[in-house]
């Protein structure tokens, strides 16, 4: 019984008891097994056929029927992707938009959301509406206004095109992220920050060792989403960068895509995914438990 | 605590890096690249008198000879104008929608700038492109008054001279030589009306393992660009002379479509694979699937240089008609422009280069002797845009370097069908034809008389917003 | 520290300055790259540009745009996206996610899984589809070929394009829903299940009477967002079928506001058909932002 208890706590919709069941046992291993499968072919099978067919020849690539594996293995394929396509520079181009826009975030939104929240200055939520109502532009609808702007920043004056400031200022301006960011300041308690008050620490210090430390959850989630929106973000990087030694990687496959074979194409993109891949499965555990932590109560 | 001293270190960090902003911007601001704007009229050129130029349409690493022949011929350009300094900017394609536009909007094309023969309207709309009339002379190009009329006047706008152009195209049909041998048919003689066309296509498709006969676009704006090459060809035109009003709603229109219609889903030649734009063909002709589609030469140096194809395998005929002798082509190229803001010194070493790499016999991309050592296409009946003394003697070199059987042009050249410039807003009209491209080779019951009428009304519309 | 009220004057002060020094960084750059742009583009929306030379045109752009037959093929298409990417992304990662669930194996293994495609550059996995639907050596056909069903042009055919790029879409999108919905239903009590299966509620009855209502709050907050960011959809289409697809089947707004700006350099009427589609999102993100609002309380 005392089992039973522990798991009235922590059981989902099926109970552990239920799952003990002979009968139980069998449904659960059985779905377990289909799940496996299915989740393996469908979103790792792809990426599969993605690194062979950058095996293949280029006659091999567009046979008819596809061959499951590379009848010759044609290697060169990945060496002229990688080579000739300058995917180096891009990767590296990529890489260094989106950790900027990360530090940019991490620093600007951060502090907003706290001004927002905890310091709740004269105008505060004016200000807060005005961000929010961003949201519901599509970024596409502002590409043109925004090159003309990036491209002659007003009262400055400056050309940011072609520097990684055209990418990194933008994205501070995610709505999204100082919405969670405030969202979850606010669940922090007052009283900690009174305490903190009382000894003397100014809004810095109760930012840094009070708010911070607490918030960490929703900081992974926040730096996930900084980083995935450069490394998603597509018609914006491809009209800010057009240098083609500062495209990001998404702009440099799009040009590529006219004018190269198919098998090096997919070659091109096999080598674009496996860095991804890689940080992935490295960071997996901080990234997921990141999404999940931030415990969303429904 | 433990992450406090590291917490702080962040915010240092963080604080750090925005000191760096301010400097860092302007150094931005500094070094900014050449292209930027000449407000103070020295923009370009240093104390020391040299003169900064950016170009663009510099072949990309990802096709190493033409790459490393550019940045040759950039060294030796350099070497004797010591004035000069070029920065190239390697791009393929040369021009891509988005970036051309926001480039016309911002005004930061480099100083000399790619542009279609099409674009002209797009950039003067712009205020973009610097007048070059007095630039532009037998002086300072050699080849100027062998110009071709109808190419150079793609330039011209109010009497006043925009673009050197470098390339100019008819369009004609491309046959696969090897499976024209395959399946049993002459090379030598490519079919020049569109029933020979559906005959040889069968020919051609019988071969089986995935081999179409014929391939035709439909996206990417290319498909309404075939559709109005075809429609010349019948002797008819995308608009009236004035170009205020569509003119394709009429038998000629729905010949041009009817026949396609009936390659893609009576005579079965054209296989299940649509919607193909530009490239698209390409690989498939590379990869030996493909026996013919309409394209101009430039086509076989793209699938030689990029795709790994073997120029041997390519022959070209007239653009097909339902005469056998078409009545016209479609025309079209490429120029070099200049920045509205470029400087007067910039403009005179931009046209020197220009000169130099692209219209100067022996030179550049004349240099057949560099082409043949590097197994590059010569031989091909391109650039069509000059008449005369210049003409007779790029022939010669041509022939002399010659690494293809230039015979399989003959009938290509034979044929010399007039070409047409492309019709005022030419993007915007083809996009709109796309759509009817795509619905008579997609849909088994396409409504062809509806997909004009539609069309016509669209392409109305466009012009009447010009 | 005597005179109390001129220092709380000062304390406000103070603490408003400091605020607002918080601030500065992210309002700056808001007022540059969002603000600013937007003033611009509702003034463009009332402008034409000819040569260098801007004029007035008031209603003229707005006027155009009504008027040209793909507005209304392109608002038909982005409702067609909403409602299939709805039914493809998000009520199936909601699916996904009470099954994983209830597993108590490989449970890291799966989430790796589903969330690898979102870390994917979206053009790699969209030149990827593309190979994959191709209807002449494309794997998809070859699949239902050797299953001896009836085998597709995919995107090239008008009335399956559409739902052949929601499902791509889906696959490179779907981790993160997923994930947001596992980390909402691991906050439900365990006692809620206990209780409802001593009432003798079945498996669904426990989903609907437990599961739904007790994630409501992040169910409704997906909801909305799925459908403003389904509406901004552009990279998918503009890559699988070069925007517009077979007799326009998957022009969307944004994509025609592409079209406006890009190939017809008419800024006046992207900037118009931009102010359209944003009163449209504004009903739905107005709703997002009482629903979140309902939420705090």
């Amino acid at each position: 019984m005392a089992s039973a208890t522990v798991d009235s706590a922590t059981r989902t919709l099926i109970s552990q008891v239920q799952l003990n069941r002979r009968h139980g046992k069998a449904i659960y291993w059985t779905v377990l097994t289909v799940v496996l499968v299915v989740f393996s072919l469908v979103f790792i099978g792809p990426l599969y056929f993605m690194v062979t067919g950058g095996l293949k020849s280029t006659q091999e690539a567009i046979q008819s029927p596809p061959t499951l594996y590379p009848h010759h293995l044609h290697p060169s394929t990945y060496s002229t992707a990688w080579g000739e396509l300058n995917l180096a520079q891009l990767l590296e181009n990529t890489l260094l938009y989106a950790f900027g826009a990360l530090a940019f975030q991490l620093v600007f939104d951060v502090a907003a959301a706290y001004a927002l929240s905890k310091l709740r200055p004269i105008f505060g939520n004016a200000i807060l509406g005005m961000m929010l109502a961003t949201l519901m532009i599509p970024a596409t609808v502002l590409v043109v206004p925004q090159y003309l702007t990036v491209l002659n920043l007003p009262i400055v004056h400056l050309n940011l095109l072609n520097s990684p400031w055209a990418i990194w200022l933008p994205s501070v301006t995610s709505a999204f992220n100082i919405f969670l960011l405030k969202r979850f300041f606010d669940s922090i308690p007052q009283d900690l920050l009174d305490a903190a008050a009382i000894d003397g620490a100014g809004p810095v210090r109760t930012l840094c060792s009070i708010v911070l430390p607490m918030s960490r959850p929703i900081l992974a989630v926040v730096s996930i989403f900084a980083m995935v929106n450069v490394w998603k973000d597509f018609l914006w990087p491809l009209l800010a960068e057009p240098d083609p030694t500062k495209q990001t990687l998404n702009a440099g496959i799009y040009s590529l895509s006219q004018g190269v074979s198919e098998n090096v194409l997919i070659a091109a993109s096999a080598i674009s995914a496996v860095p991804t891949i890689i940080f992935f499965l490295i960071f997996q555990r901080n990234i997921l438990s990141g999404l999940t932590a931030g415990s969303l109560k429904g | 605590m433990t992450n406090q001293p590291l917490i702080s270190r962040r915010v240092r960090r963080a604080s750090a890096l925005l000191a760096t902003i301010a400097l860092s911007l302007t150094a931005a601001a500094c070094s900014s690249s050449s292209t930027s704007t000449g407000n103070k009229g020295g923009s370009g050129s240093t104390a020391s008198g040299v003169t900064t130029i950016s170009i663009d349409c510099a072949p990309p690493t990802s096709k190493p000879v033409p790459y490393q022949q550019w940045n040759a011929d950039i060294a030796t350009f350099e070497k004797a104008h010591p004035d000069i300094k070029v920065n190239s900017i390697h791009t393929f394609p040369c021009e891509t929608p988005a970036l051309f536009t926001a480039a016309l909007a911002g005004g930061t094309e480099p100083n000399v700038f790619y542009t279609y023969f099409t674009d002209k309207q797009a950039v003067l709309n712009a205020n973009q492109a610097a007048d070059i009339t007095s630039y532009v002379t037998p002086s300072t190009i050699p080849v100027l008054n062998d110009y071709l009329p109808s190419v150079i006047s793609t330039q011209k706008s109010n009497g006043k001279l925009y673009g050197i152009p470098y390339t100019n195209y008819t369009m004609g049909l491309i046959i696969n030589r090897k499976l024209f041998k395959q399946a049993g048919l002459n090379p030598d003689n490519p079919p020049t009306t569109w029933a020979q066309v559906a005959t040889d296509a069968e020919a051609i498709t019988k071969l089986g393992n995935g081999i179409e006969g014929y391939g035709d676009y439909s996206a990417g704006n290319n498909g309404g660009w075939h559709f109005s090459a075809e429609l010349d060809a019948l002797g008819g035109s995308m608009e009236n002379a004035a170009g205020t009003k569509a003119n394709f709603d009429n038998p000629l229109g729905k010949q041009v479509l009817q026949n396609l219609h009936d390659l893609r889903y009576t005579d079965n030649v054209m296989g299940s694979t649509q919607l193909l734009a530009w490239g698209t063909l390409q690989k498939e002709m590379a990869a030996g699937k493909l026996g013919m589609y309409i394209a101009a030469p430039d086509d076989i140096t793209y699938m030689v240089q990029t795709l790994g194809a073997n120029y041997a395998d390519y022959g070209m005929g007239p653009i097909p008609s339902v005469s056998g002798q078409a009545a016209g082509t479609l025309s079209g190229g490429n120029d070099y422009m200049f920045n509205v803001k470029d400087t007067p010194a910039q403009i005179k070493a931009g046209v020197e280069l220009v000169d130099f790499l692209y219209l100067t016999q022996g030179q550049g991309t004349f240099n057949y002797a560099r082409l043949k050592a590097t197994q590059q296409a010569v031989g091909l009946p391109e650039p069509e845009m000059f008449s005369g003394a210049t003409l007779a003697a790029d022939n010669a070199a041509k022939a002399a370097n010659a690494t293809m059987p230039v015979s399989d042009f003959t009938s290509y050249l034979d044929a010399n069908v007039p070409g047409d410039g492309e019709p005022s807003d030419a993007q915007a009209v083809y996009k709109v034809l796309d759509t009817a491209m795509a619905s008579v080779l997609t849909d088994p019951n396409a409504n062809i008389d509806q997909l004009l009428s539609t069309a016509s009304n669209q392409v109305n519309e466009v012009l009447s917003n010009q | 520290m005597s005179r109390s009220g001129g220092s709380a004057l000062l304390r406000e002060t103070r603490r408003n300055l400091t605020a607002h020094a918080f601030l500065i960084g992210a309002v700056l750059c808001f007022a540059l790259f969002s603000w600013y742009p937007m003033i611009r583009e509702f003034i463009t929306s009332f402008q034409k540009v000819r040569g260098g030379q801007t004029t007035w045109v008031g209603w003229h752009n707005l006027n155009q745009i009504v008027h040209d037959p793909s507005f209304g093929v392109a608002w038909r298409n982005t409702g067609e996206f909403t409602l299939l990417a709805l039914v493809f992304g998000y009520a199936m990662p909601f699916f996904v996610a009470v099954v994983l669930n209830e597993l108590r194996h490989a449970k890291g293994y799966l989430r790796v899984v589903v969330y690898l495609p979102v870390m994917l550059p979206p053009v790699a996995s969209l030149v990827m589809f593309q190979y994959f639907y191709n209807p002449q050596y494309g794997l998809f056909n070859d699949i239902l070929h050797s299953l001896h069903l009836p085998t597709s042009t995919w995107l090239q055919n008008p009335s399956l394009a559409m739902l052949c790029v929601v499902i791509a879409s889906t696959w490179m999108n779907m981790g993160s829903a997923v994930l947001i919905y596992l980390a909402a239903l691991q906050g439900i009590p365990g006692e809620l299940y206990e209780a409802a299966e001593l009432d003798g509620a079945g498996l669904l009855r426990r989903i609907w009477h437990v599961t739904i209502p007790q994630t409501r709050l992040i169910l409704s907050l997906m909801l909305l967002l799925q459908i403003v960011s389904t509406m901004q959809v552009f990279v998918e289409p503009f890559v699988l079928t070069g925007g517009q697809g077979v007799n326009n089947s998957t022009t969307t707004i944004v994509y025609l506001i592409y079209q406006y700006a890009f190939n017809f350099q008419n800024y006046g009427a992207a900037s118009a058909l931009g102010l359209v589609l944003l009163l449209v999102l504004a009903v739905f993100s107005a709703l997002y932002v009482r629903v979140s609002r309902a939420a705090e309380q």
